[in-house]
């Protein structure tokens, strides 16, 4: 497997989210990640970018938010830069899951769906940035 | 995103293509909440063609499924792709919404 690392960048508006699937998709491919790894990093970023975009962003202008993926021996580095209001996601409350449809909340959906799915998460605010890490766990074609 | 929506045996179907995101939500909640307000009880939504699924995805369903209760009506999701159906179950959705495996078989319970 190839170690190098690739970034693309991604228009604050809702419609990149099939330029970020087409990106996990061909660079997935490139590394031989499996259907299912693809499926989840992009479900995590998906969540990641689109709270950036209603919460994070909320002027008129554009802005870029940078994805930069980085296999290592064990896991794939993910790394989500943006320049919105601080947002510190690994602070937010746990939603609860194990309740009826009457009393579930949709709040904080997004963030316990990238919990999930992610074995390790570090925010850090710099200068302007959020700058989110990321690790997943390569899960192997077939499992 | 491709929604096909048809009636059969008083059960209002909805067929989604394609990815169900935050990008995409808005329109299926649209029809969804149209086919509500114009008083369909009895809803089946065949997953078999859709291939993604978001948060912004399962939260029409969830809003979808509290009104259309609200009504006595009732909702049946159907013929889920494994990775669609996992995003209901880290959700914990897949506990309180009627997942089937047929939309033949949502047609049978509502």
């Amino acid at each position: 497997m190839k170690k190098k690392a690739y970034f693309f960048e991604l228009k604050n508006c809702l419609s990149e989210l099939d330029t970020l699937c087409e990106n996990l998709e061909k660079y997935g491919r490139q590394i031989g990640l499996s259907p299912k790894m693809i499926f989840e990093l992009n479900l995590a970023l998906d969540e990641l970018f689109t709270n950036i975009i209603s919460y994070g962003l909320k002027d008129d202008r554009d802005h870029l938010i940078r994805i930069t993926l980085t296999p290592e021996k064990e896991v794939l580095g993910l790394c989500v830069e943006d320049d919105g209001i601080a947002f510190d996601p690994t602070e937010c409350d746990q939603p609860d899951v194990s309740c009826s449809v009457s009393q579930c909340k949709i709040g904080g959906l997004g963030i316990h769906i990238i919990n999930k799915l992610m074995d390790e998460i570090c925010y850090e605010r710099c200068g302007n940035k959020n700058i989110l890490r990321l690790k997943k766990r390569f899960i192997k074609n077939g499992s | 995103m491709e929604i096909i929506e048809e009636k059969q045996d008083g059960v209002h179907i909805f067929k989604l293509a394609g990815r169900l995101d935050s990008n995409t939500s808005q329109g299926f909640e649209t029809a969804i909440f149209q086919a509500i307000s114009d008083g369909s009880k009895k809803i089946a939504i065949d997953f078999k063609e859709l291939d993604y699924i978001s948060s912004a995805g399962l939260r029409v369903i969830l809003k979808a499924t509290k009104a259309v209760n609200r009504e006595d009506g009732k909702i049946m999701l159907c013929a889920m792709q494994d990775y669609v159906k996992e995003v209901f179950e880290i959700a914990g959705f897949d506990s309180f919404l009627p997942i089937v495996a047929t939309v033949d078989e949502a047609l049978t319970q509502l």
